[in-house]
């Protein structure tokens, strides 16, 4: 018997929807979609109110949307590791190519038409529906919201099978894989809005026979690439390196007694992106803050004070810092060794404290050139605290296992309003400082002092709070 | 003199009972075998002593400690293998012992001379500078099992030890177990090889659905003889439950 496209498909969907329950808080998942459909309709009525530019807002939502696809065509394909470090031993049907008699080539076609189908109703569905603020509150027609759909789709199609033709052909030539992530990139430098227009993106601007049939092959021939390049027999040789935790553990001293810190730091050097990952997060936040802020005048009627801005962006920021580095080990690991969770945690704040700290502080720096010193000071005497109190906040929230658990809708719901109490006031300090500057810079300074407080009762809370759910059986 | 001890042991998960009451006492020297089907409360049984789970019920000792009152202190001072359970990704082998021997204070000249011995028994010292995460499943269980023994511990809880191992490193590993046991050291050993439990182990506790049915000296008999004694028990056990859900 021959195993149809259509039994594949609904397979893998299951498979899919079972994963993400898993990762994303079991039944609590079906949730989710309503909280996409939320926070689309947080940001678009923000931005209505704001009179702001709404094109900008659906620009940004087309960027967000690839950027997913992309994440999503890699991590299904070659993140088998990624997947088990998440989720501990997880294999898709998608790898089961040499134990199961299907075709290798349909079980990649059945799985890239999965991926696209679900998100586009769990994810893209949702974030179309929650722009309807714009229809009610601005001057966006209510008959663009379908063709807003479509596009969404369609550059999540195409994004998914640009990043699967790239590891395709990476799977036969590196040299080829990184030769034609350099051309794209330089074909977006040199003229993006070319390139954009024969993207599904472009059908917003004009809808001719050019750009439709751009939108509908664009996807097709990159996933056939793909399709046609993949191999599944690879092997990657196995990873060596130099003895270095015995003298990072001496290096780190007292302040390292079990090499807990040692080994977190460890995972987060010698893990894809290295150091450089740290730096790089940062330095997006960095990069599009700061232009945002000062072409944000052309856009909104209002300039939010840049030291305060940044500052508190590159705190909530931070959290990624914490992810990488509980990423590659969980509660379990820890409890068959004689080491207590708040030790653990204490490791993961030194740890914290010596990656984002550094590099935020490094960037602030680099505001102080590009927006003045008085306004950075600010920033950086609020940074650390804000940074301390997102640590806290995550560690008793979530744990050791951040990923999982801040995908669980409702424990998510709970993160972001810890982070919206100290985040929106210093948004309105940082809009409404210039007019009572030192005044607002003080209390900025206060309430950010008190929120590292509060983030530091919570770290200590965290060891105990995990350890007792642990050894309880429910964690 | 006891190595382990418990009294009473209880654990409910909902509605499930993992474990029933269970009392069992294992002197030094001995090999304890725990056998029973898949969800019997073996590996309860070991994450309670070694203070990786809080029974609901009863008491437990385990090497002069309380693993309920001191989990991070039993733990110290006893060897764990996981039945799943995988070395830090990222650390290449020797970092990790290096890592485990941190843990537990022990000095870098004893480590290094005990790595060395394990890498030559288990054959695994041209993997020594490999990351953990690039191991083979084989590979991964000669490090975990290394791990276990690292600081010599006066008890050691194993589950599923042999799991992966080619056939002249599980003959390897039980004399080592031989060895180890008849040096005065106490293991606790849960498997689903009936066959092993009557090679290695002085005694062996039949569980099932969280109670112990039966301990028996498995001396003098052989692999089949205890198979059939514990299907024996088992079958016994269910029959005895579906009695008592018929109206």
């Amino acid at each position: 018997m021959t195993l149809s496209t259509t039994y594949l498909l609904r397979v893998m969907a299951l498979e899919e929807w079972r994963l993400h329950g898993r990762m994303f808080g079991g039944k609590r998942f079906a949730m989710f979609p309503v909280f996409v459909a939320a926070v689309a309709a947080g940001t678009a009525a923000f931005f209505a109110l704001a009179n702001a530019d709404t094109g900008l807002l659906i620009a940004g939502l087309h960027l967000v949307v690839a950027t997913l696809g992309l994440q999503v065509g890699t991590v299904g394909l070659v993140g088998r590791d990624a997947l088990e470090d998440l989720l501990g031993e997880t294999t898709l049907l998608l790898f089961s190519a040499r134990t199961l008699p299907v075709e290798p080539k349909k079980l990649l076609v059945a799985f890239l038409v999965k991926d696209v189908a679900y998100y586009a109703v769990l994810f893209l569905l949702p974030l179309t529906v929650g722009l309807v603020p714009l229809v009610v509150m601005a001057d966006v027609p209510a008959a663009r919201l379908p063709l807003l759909f479509l596009t969404s789709v369609g550059m999540f199609a195409l994004s998914v099978a640009a990043s699967f033709a790239l590891v395709g052909i990476h799977t036969r030539s590196r040299t080829a894989s990184i030769a034609l992530v350099v051309a794209v990139v330089a074909a977006l430098l040199l003229d993006g809005s070319r390139v954009l227009a024969v993207t599904p993106y472009g059908l917003l601007a004009d809808i001719r026979p050019l750009t439709v049939a751009g939108s509908l092959l664009l996807p097709v021939f990159l996933g056939v690439v793909g399709v046609v390049a993949f191999r599944f027999d690879r092997r990657t040789p196995s990873r060596t390196a130099a003895n270095r935790f015995g003298w990072l553990h001496r290096k780190l001293g007292g302040a390292d007694e079990q090499g807990l810190l040692a080994k977190s730091l460890l995972d987060v050097v010698r893990s894809s992106g290295g150091l450089w990952k740290v730096v790089f997060s940062q330095g997006l936040v960095f990069a599009v803050l700061a232009v945002l802020l000062a072409f944000l005048p052309d856009v909104v009627p209002v300039r939010p004070e840049p030291g305060l801005t940044i500052a508190a962006v590159l705190a909530l920021g931070s959290f990624t810092t914490y992810n990488w580095l509980c990423q590659f080990d969980d509660t379990a690991f820890y409890l068959r060794h004689p080491v207590s969770l708040s030790a653990v945690f204490r490791a993961k704040l030194l740890g914290f404290c010596l990656l984002a700290l550094p590099s935020g502080l490094a960037f602030l720096g680099l505001g102080a050139v590009v927006f003045g010193t008085g306004t950075m000071a600010v920033g950086i005497a609020v940074f650390a605290p804000l940074c301390l109190y997102v640590f806290g906040v995550t560690a008793y929230v979530a744990g050791l296992e951040p990923t999982e658990l801040l995908f669980d809708t409702p424990v998510f719901a709970g993160f972001t309003l810890a982070m919206m109490v100290v985040l929106i006031p210093l948004v309105v300090a940082a809009i409404a400082f210039t007019l009572y500057p030192t005044g607002l810079a003080l209390g900025s300074v206060g309430y950010a002092s008190l929120s590292g407080l509060a983030g530091l009762g919570l770290y200590r809370r965290a060891g105990t709070r995990w350890e007792g759910r642990a050894l309880d059986g429910t964690d | 003199m006891a190595a382990i001890r418990t009294r009473e042991l209880s654990k409910r998960y909902g509605d499930v009972v993992a474990l029933d009451s269970l009392s069992l006492t294992v002197d030094d020297g001995e090999c304890y075998g725990f056998l029973g089907p898949n969800g019997a409360g073996k590996s309860t049984t070991i994450n309670i002593l070694t203070g990786q789970l809080v029974p609901d019920d009863g008491e437990a000792r385990v090497a002069g400690v309380d693993p309920v009152e001191t989990p991070v202190e039993a733990r110290r001072h006893v060897g764990i293998l996981p039945e799943s359970g995988r070395p830090p990704s990222f650390l290449t082998v020797r970092e990790y012992f290096e890592f485990a021997a941190a843990t537990r204070d022990i000095e870098e000249a004893t480590l290094t001379e005990r790595v060395d011995r394990w890498a030559e028994r288990l054959e695994f010292a041209h993997k020594l500078d490999t990351l953990c995460t690039d191991l083979s499943q084989g590979e991964r269980q000669k490090v975990l099992i290394t791990q276990a023994f690292l600081h010599e511990p006066r008890v050691v809880f194993i589950d599923e030890p042999l799991t992966n191992l080619d056939p002249i490193m599980q003959e390897r590993v039980k004399r080592f177990f031989e060895t180890y046991r008849d040096a005065g050291n106490t293991l606790f050993l849960s498997t689903h090889f009936v066959e092993t439990a009557a090679e290695v182990c002085t005694q062996v506790g039949i569980l099932n659905r969280g109670r112990l049915l039966e301990e028996l000296r498995p001396g003098g008999i052989d692999g089949d003889a205890l198979l059939d004694q514990f299907f024996a028990s088992v079958e016994e056990d269910v029959g005895e439950a579906e009695l008592q859900r018929t109206p």
